[in-house]
């Protein structure tokens, strides 16, 4: 007998007694739906296929000149009241275009929790540090992407602000786009990752796709929502 | 090159797994119904880590609908919660394995 052959009748066996206690229906949907995800889980691990489903879903950089660099939140602080990586990433990529003149005004995005310092205060404090004017930098408290569009342009329109280049990470890019799009705003795209959209790794590949599917879930959410 | 590593690395315990249980006297058949009951636990993982999924981002959105308080959607975005619905639908195998042995071939045979 061949191990296929062997497989199957051991799963015959296993059905037949499983119809004696009525649950045969359920151990074939829970065994394929083990199969199916162990299979998943090898095509993510052991093929590029996180790579492509990440750099399809990923927005280039649309780098041009704007009146503002709006920089959302991401990632907090730590306990210890350092900028996490993300958070950080982001406002170096923000500090830098404003230092290389692509616009004026630099607009950190962030969550006040109670923690101090918060991710705005450190995140202000660290634009200082890099020589950036504290009168070029204006912060805004803000709890989701929905939220911050909504804030940031009730923060700049009345300034007369239309254009703005946009820093948060490429896979989160398109819905906050798109957002600040129907907000009134020219949206150039800057993307600052702490993550590559190609990982050569199997722990990488992994990583990236539970960002992929955070962002497929979000973007489903807001559609749903009525957001988009 | 990780790849190829991982799969020496779990080829060369494989084996040495199978080896051990041939000289133990273990037998082929009870190896496929193994293999088969371990698809089941992770079925059932699967479905215990939406279920809690699903659960945590109703409960969020309840949260955030009925008190002032703002709670992160991110909050349901956690590893963990993946490998402890990994050890519910572990335990919920093993107790519908158990519990059939004990009633004599309901649900999973043995």
């Amino acid at each position: 007998m061949s191990s296929r052959d062997g497989w199957s009748a051991t799963c015959a066996e296993h059905d037949r007694r499983a119809v004696r206690g009525g649950g045969v229906t359920g151990s074939r949907i829970y065994r394929r739906l083990g199969e199916l995800t162990v299979a998943l889980f090898l095509l993510i691990v052991f093929t590029p296929l996180p790579n492509l489903l990440a750099t399809s879903l990923a927005i280039p950089p649309q780098l041009a000149p704007a009146e503002a660099i709006v920089v959302l939140g991401g990632g907090g602080v730590w306990p210890d009241g350092t900028l996490s990586n993300l958070s950080l990433r982001r406002a170096l990529h923000g500090i830098l275009l404003q230092q290389k003149g692509l616009a004026p005004l630099l607009v950190f995005s962030g969550f006040e929790r109670d923690r101090h310092p918060t991710e705005l205060e450190a995140r202000a404090d660290f634009a200082r540090e890099l020589g950036v004017p504290s009168q070029a930098t204006l912060t805004v408290n803000t709890t989701t992407t929905r939220d911050e569009a909504r804030r940031i342009q009730a923060l700049l329109r009345p300034r007369g602000i239309r254009k703005i280049l946009l820093v948060t990470d490429s896979q989160h890019m398109a819905r906050a786009q798109l957002l600040f799009e129907r907000a009134g705003f020219e949206v150039f795209a800057a993307p600052a990752d702490d993550f590559s959209n190609i990982s050569e790794h199997p722990e990488g590949r992994l990583e990236l796709t539970r960002r992929v599917l955070e962002e497929i879930l979000a973007r489903l959410y807001y559609r749903l929502a009525g957001y988009l | 090159m990780d790849e190829l590593f991982l799969l020496i690395l779990l080829g060369l315990t494989s084996v040495g797994a199978y080896l051990i249980g041939k000289r133990r006297g273990l037998s082929w058949s009870e190896f496929h119904r193994a293999v088969g009951s371990m698809l089941e636990s992770v079925g059932f993982s699967l479905v215990f880590f939406l279920i809690n999924l699903g659960l945590g981002v109703s409960l969020i959105l309840a949260i955030r609908a009925l008190t002032p308080w703002f709670v992160s959607l991110y909050l349901a975005d956690n590893a963990v919660l993946l490998i402890l619905s990994f050890l519910q639908g572990l335990t919920f195998q093993w107790w519908r394995a158990t519990s059939a042995r004990e009633e004599g071939g309901q649900g999973i045979p043995r």
